[in-house]
């Protein structure tokens, strides 16, 4: 064989490619870090925070923020800084419960719409076309309402009521109903690239060499489907982490003292209305942190969908 | 073509038709015709031969390649290979068999899990098979490149870092893996460059007479089909209209559409082209939803009579192994 | 005849992330008018980006024309401004592309498609425009052209959608038509007709014609000159019939011996040209074709050699093309 047909063309690594690609793109880098301080600050909170999330100090009722209290202090007194180090926990905390939930139905679902059609396809959309119809926010109050109420029921007469009172509950009722909401899109998704990516020619080579239907889905089929479901993903993160936030603020989500973003936008808007602008830090500091997470996860997903697919950008 | 019995036969294909249907509607689904891709054909492949199946695009080719290997489910007829009829055979029984038979493909690009290395696609067959694991199957994979002239030092290199003359020769040692007897060619070298198409050529011929292989050949060019095969089928919408060895099909061929067919070949040699008389056949080939009447040839045959409209001639041997489906002849 | 087009020295590259794309490098020559010239080489080898760039039609960003003249008409059509090379494009050349399905409009009718030029080009009214549309049609041998003129593209089979795109390119009566691959995506009998209709409208029109094609088959039939390209270099440029009667090139030789002829005595092999065409990104300083050369020398790898004569109007671009053709006449 001829020597020079030993020496591939260009070498490049997929990985390093796609890093540079967001890299090079300032709105995504910029997601990238911002994204990446809230993971660092949500899993090191105990240690960021100067104070803990419910301590307060009855000398320093909303004050503005100082030198002791970078983000002022509250109407109980408590530190606002410490506050929202915690509440970057119960974010990502339910940003990736929420995630998983979504991806543990949302992939097998999808996948299997996708790739035996049929019967089994029609029966999997209607139901993901109901819950797509079907507004959320409705589903979280039925949820709330009547389900929630009925098992602190359940947990406080069978002797469960410590799991009543910790709060882990409401994080139950949050993570279920966003989850179970938002894996009827991903479904989709995951429907429409596995019909895709079916007809290609690299699925009839893998089934002409004898791989059995099974690994031709795990192996062949949705690798190749993941770069949609990523992109499609980063952006529905600040989808869920608002979520989060609207139903904690409504007051179905995460209940105080829980430290919620949503939460304490809710606990504070009162007085910031009342008092405006005097307290405006109580409010704005959140909502800011709030809205700079939603458009983190938006740059990002908008850069990592150029990255990955650099055809659409040029 | 080194075969010590070369008129023992390896595949054999009876009857066989492949059609798809064409369905209307979104919830109720109803079959309003059908795409005649492969329409009842008869013939069999040899040990050790290398079988050549040229036509238009739309004729039925690949289509005929994918449901001997059973890629596509046949409408009706059978395939015999190894003595067992690969139409009736089921699930495992069928993974199975694709240990003997094997498939190259015309598009290297489209061919190969783009999220693959090249060391997961070749040792994939070796996997699902059981035929070998760990180090064995990476040593395998190894001997595996270097037969088919790559670097066995790039088994961690993704598809997407290679030529396409390169991809088809990772495709090429894919299809080798499993030790086959039988692998159908469809177009291998049809998507790759001039310069790039003999290497690929002369490397399946070196493997056939290396691992004793059967090809089924499928190809548009007959400049192409003739010098690889060592008998040449000509498809038209969905049939063989002629069958025979290399040199008759070339010197004698005997049904006008053959005959054509290779007066439009053109022949990189300008004192020829100036002398040679072309065949230009008039319109499209037809719908194959709805093939003309009788020989499906005769809305372009040259030579056409009234009974090709009504009766379809049988496809038989005229002599010394030269079969042809035409009335003329 | 006089020159209807010359090239001087074109370049054109391409500035994409990995680096810049060399993808034509230097390419001179002319054409006269009412001749055919084909230009052949593989995929990457620049002989479709020499004639967009000809035509001022690569995108540009990334595409950039480095330097160079296109002389057509008295004109440097690299240098006119937008409209003036609107003016000629459609009008004074005429381009067809591999893929009809693409180049044509799937919305429009054939008749708004082909009226579209001769109204913007020759100032026809609509029913002047309509009347002629039917004329090309029948011209390029479509069957019922009253009745299918008002049809979409989808309606037409490839073979007639590739006639239909002649008979747009045609419409304004070009002095040069650049086909480019226009019967690659055919079956060979579609093909057939397809290179008969093109001939015979040559013998009636008078246009020259430079034909883009890797197939060297149908160039044979064709040409009356063959320019072959390589990695974006003329590399050889001959008359039809002494290019493949005397080539002198290692790289024509060997596309010649690398394809199987349906008309040769049955070869047991053929002799490939190993390896691989070099990247365009980082092009070797000497001749692009020495790591697949078999006549290569240590000069080879350092000095690219441009044209130069080599018989009776024949240039090659090769240290050795003495030795190509004692070797090849043994």
């Amino acid at each position: 064989m001829a020597q020079s047909d030993l020496f591939a063309t260009r070498r490049q690594s997929a990985q390093a490619y796609i890093l540079r690609r967001i890299l090079t793109n300032p709105p995504a880098a910029l997601g990238a870090i911002v994204i990446g301080l809230m993971f660092v600050t949500a899993l090191f909170a105990p240690f960021i925070a100067p104070y803990a999330y419910d301590q307060q100090n009855l000398d320093q009722i909303e004050k503005p923020p100082s030198a002791a209290h970078w983000f002022g202090t509250d109407a109980l007194g408590r530190d606002m800084f410490s506050r929202i180090v915690w509440g970057a926990r119960s974010a990502v905390f339910v940003i990736l419960m929420v995630t998983l939930v979504n991806l543990a139905l949302g992939i097998p679902l999808g996948a299997l719409a996708g790739y035996l059609e049929g019967w089994a396809d029609t029966i999997i959309m209607r139901v993901a076309d109901i819950l797509f119809a079907f507004p959320g926010l409705l589903f979280v109050f039925f949820v709330a309402s009547t389900i929630k109420p009925g098992v602190m029921h359940w947990a406080r007469s069978s002797g469960l009521s410590e799991l009543a009172n910790t709060g882990y509950l409401d994080y139950a009722v949050v993570i279920l109903a966003l989850g179970v909401i938002g894996w009827a899109g991903l479904a989709r998704l995951i429907r429409a690239q596995v019909l895709t990516i079916k007809q290609r020619e690299f699925v009839l080579g893998a089934r002409a060499i004898g791989v059995p239907t099974s690994r031709i889905i795990a192996r062949h089929i949705l690798p190749n489907a993941v770069t949609p479901i990523i992109v499609a993903m980063s952006m529905g993160l600040g989808d869920i982490a608002l979520s989060e936030g609207y139903l904690s603020f409504l007051g179905i989500g995460l209940q105080p003292p829980a430290p919620s973003w949503g939460n304490i936008i809710a606990e504070n808007a009162g007085r910031y209305w009342r008092q405006f602008p005097q307290m405006i830090w109580l409010v704005f500091i959140p909502g800011l942190v709030l809205a700079a997470i939603v458009f983190a996860f938006n740059f990002f997903g908008d850069g990592l969908n150029e990255a990955l697919n650099p055809e659409i950008s040029d | 073509m080194a075969d010590p019995k070369p008129e023992q036969s390896l595949v054999q294909v009876k009857g066989l038709k492949k059609y798809f249907p064409i369905t209307q509607g979104i919830i109720l689904q109803r079959k309003v015709a059908d795409v005649k891709a492969v329409d009842g054909l008869d013939f069999e492949i040899r040990r050790g031969e290398t079988l050549g199946l040229v036509g238009e695009s739309g004729c039925g080719k690949s289509t005929t390649g994918r449901a001997i290997l059973q890629l596509y489910r046949p409408t009706a007829g059978d395939v015999f290979f190894k003595g067992k009829d690969l139409c009736k055979l089921q699930g495992e029984e069928l993974r199975k068999m694709r240990r003997h038979m094997q498939m190259i493909f015309q598009d290297p690009y489209a061919s190969l899990n783009p999220r693959m290395t090249v060391g997961d696609i070749i040792g994939e067959p070796l996997e699902v098979h059981n035929i070998s694991k760990g180090k064995e199957k990476k040593e395998r994979v190894q001997e595996l490149l270097q037969i088919v002239g790559l670097n066995p030092y790039f088994v961690n290199r993704y598809p997407h870092e290679f030529s396409g003359g390169q991809r088809q020769r990772i495709g090429v040692a894919r299809s080798l893996a499993v030790n086959p007897d039988f692998i159908v060619c469809d177009e291998p070298i049809s998507a790759l460059d001039v310069s790039i198409q003999a290497q690929i050529i002369n490397l399946l011929e070196e493997l056939q007479q290396k691992f004793h292989l059967t090809y089924l050949f499928i190809a548009h060019d007959l400049s192409v089909v003739r010098h690889i095969s060592d008998r040449i089928a000509v498809m038209y919408l969905g049939k063989i209209v002629e069958l025979t060895d290399r040199n008759a099909l070339y010197k004698t061929p005997l049904h006008p559409y053959t005959k054509a067919l290779l007066s439009a070949v053109p022949i990189p040699d300008p004192v020829v082209e100036e002398k040679r008389e072309r065949i230009i056949l008039v319109g499209d080939v037809p719908s194959p939803v709805r093939p003309p009447s009788g020989c499906h040839f005769h809305t372009r045959c040259p030579i056409v009579m009234d009974i090709c409209k009504k009766d379809d001639p049988a496809f038989r041997d005229v002599g010394a192994d030269h079969w042809v489906a035409c009335h003329a002849v | 005849m006089g020159t209807l087009l010359e090239v001087k020295d074109l370049r054109t590259e391409f500035h994409t992330q990995d680096g810049v794309v060399h993808a034509v490098n230097g390419v001179s020559f002319h054409l006269d008018e009412g001749e055919t010239l084909g230009l052949v080489g593989e995929s990457g080898c620049g002989k479709s980006v020499s004639m967009l760039s000809v035509m001022r039609l690569i995108p540009m960003p990334p595409g950039k024309i480095a330097s160079g003249q296109v002389m057509f008409q008295g004109r440097d059509l690299v240098k006119v401004d937008d409209e003036e090379i609107r003016s000629v494009r459609g009008n004074k050349i005429a381009m067809v592309f591999q893929d009809p399905m693409t180049s044509l409009n799937p919305v429009l009718t054939i008749n708004t498609q082909i009226s579209e030029a001769l109204e913007l080009h020759l100032g026809m009214t609509k029913e002047q425009a309509r009347k002629r549309a039917i004329e090309l049609l029948k011209m390029v041998g479509i069957p019922e052209a009253e009745g299918r003129i008002d049809d979409y593209p989808h309606q037409f089979s490839g073979g007639m959608r590739q006639r239909v795109m002649i008979a747009m390119a045609l419409s304004c009566s070009p002095q040069l038509l650049i086909a480019d691959e226009p019967t690659t995506a055919l079956d060979v009998t579609i093909q057939a007709q397809i290179i008969d209709i093109v001939k015979r409208l040559k013998r009636e029109l008078g246009m020259a014609i430079i034909w883009i094609t890797h197939d060297l088959g149908v160039i044979a039939g064709l040409a009356d000159r063959i320019n072959v390209m390589y990695a974006g270099f003329v590399i050889e440029s001959a008359s039809n019939k002494e290019l493949f009667g005397n080539p002198l090139h290692p790289y024509t030789l060997g596309l010649l011996g690398s394809i199987p002829r349906l008309d040769a005595a049955l070869k047991s092999k053929l002799t490939p040209i190993e390896g691989l065409p070099p990247d365009l990104i980082e092009m070797p300083k000497g001749c692009p074709f020495y790591d697949r050369c078999r006549y290569r020398t240590e000069k080879c790898a350092n000095e690219n050699p441009a044209l130069e004569l080599g018989a009776v109007r024949h240039w090659v671009a090769c240290w050795h093309w003495q030795d190509v053709r004692k070797l090849r006449k043994q």
